[in-house]
């Protein structure tokens, strides 16, 4: 709980208040603390893809959005950060549990993880690696850059960081 | 009726709210008919005005409508569960529902077929979903904004067909920085 609560209180210094959510059990921890906050929106919902257009819409309305996904989700959408969130420069923060990393018990989640730094590299989206606790500093600071740039930033959590937040 | 002649009809109801305007034909259809700054033309994303719309009516108390079509809303169909689930008071999603993909030469969608999107939206769990005409629907329309307790789906049932048109001259810098004065959020401009 200890890492989860550093990443989301993180978050809410760089100014983050509107969550989504698709769900992954290393973020579990993270949902659990965002359904009891009043001082924050957050919904799940069923699909990466359509979180870019709430979150888009949320940053017209002049919230600074978050959708936390694991890496397959940036997979699932690739034209709506695209021809969205970067056509019309919106931030967004991406809070990705990064499946298929070291420690990472399902074979079949190497495939994306391979490929996630490499996509998100294409689209030219700012990444921050979260590989050890004291990483965690960095992303409040980091979400505020998103809000400078105008860009949807990424902030990759690896398997062995999360795995034993209990 | 075709889509055009259906924005026609309710110009003067979009008028006064936030409109997030489905990408292609449907946003160049608006622009020619009354350009105005409370307009959000989608220049990408297709299948996310219904979802662009949500998350805009979570963040702010003014009225919103989304404009989206069959097509556009097969593609995203999950949103509608989002939607029955989360869509506040404030929140309309009209589709315009033509049975046809018109953007991309007018090819036939499922909604021509077996497939009723109001069916799916109650499925889904959307409350105050109307099935009407295109010669119904600013009245339904009118209802929907005006009753400040209730988010709806309407659905008008029009015919296909397009006019020719041009693609929109703004870039979208421009679309976005103008819809968030109207809002408020921005004093430049």
């Amino acid at each position: 709980m200890k890492i989860s609560k550093k990443i989301i209180d993180n978050l809410k210094k760089g100014g983050v208040d509107f969550y989504l959510s698709v769900p992954c059990k290393l973020l579990a921890n993270m949902i659990d603390i965002l359904e009891k906050d009043n001082d924050v929106y957050y919904s799940a919902v069923p699909r990466e893809e359509e979180g870019m257009g709430i979150c888009a819409g949320a940053y017209l309305g002049n919230k600074f959005p978050c959708i936390m996904m694991q890496n397959t989700g940036i997979g699932n959408s690739v034209n709506a950060i695209v021809s969205l969130l970067q056509l019309y420069q919106m931030p967004v923060v991406f809070l990705i549990s990064y499946r298929g990393t070291p420690g990472e018990p399902v074979g079949a989640q190497g495939g994306m993880a391979k490929i996630t730094e490499d996509i998100l590299q294409t689209l030219r989206i700012p990444m921050l690696h979260c590989s050890s606790e004291n990483d965690l500093e960095k992303i409040s600071t980091f979400s505020k850059h998103a809000k400078v740039v105008e860009s949807p930033v990424a902030i990759l959590c690896d398997f062995n960081l999360m795995k034993d937040d209990k | 009726m075709n889509r055009f002649d259906l924005l026609n009809k309710i110009q003067n109801i979009l008028k006064d709210n936030l409109v997030i305007c489905n990408i292609g034909l449907p946003s160049q259809e608006l622009y020619k008919i009354n350009d105005q700054s409370n307009f959000f033309y989608m220049l990408g994303s297709m299948g996310l005005s219904s979802s662009i719309g949500l998350g805009l009516s979570l963040s702010q108390n003014k009225n919103v409508i989304s404009i989206d079509g069959d097509g556009s809303v097969l593609m995203n169909m999950n949103t509608l569960a989002t939607i029955g689930n989360r869509a506040p008071s404030n929140y309309t999603l009209l589709i315009i529902d033509n049975g046809s993909y018109g953007s991309t030469g007018d090819q036939r969608t499922f909604t021509d077929e077996n497939t009723s999107l109001k069916d799916v939206a109650i499925g889904a769990g959307c409350k105050n979903v109307v099935e009407c005409s295109g010669d119904e629907t600013a009245n339904e329309l009118s209802k929907a904004i005006n009753d400040q307790n209730n988010s709806y789906v309407i659905i008008s049932k029009i015919n296909s067909g397009n006019v020719k048109i041009d693609p929109i001259p703004l870039n979208p810098i421009t679309i976005r920085d103008r819809f968030r004065k109207f809002i408020g959020i921005i004093k430049y401009l």
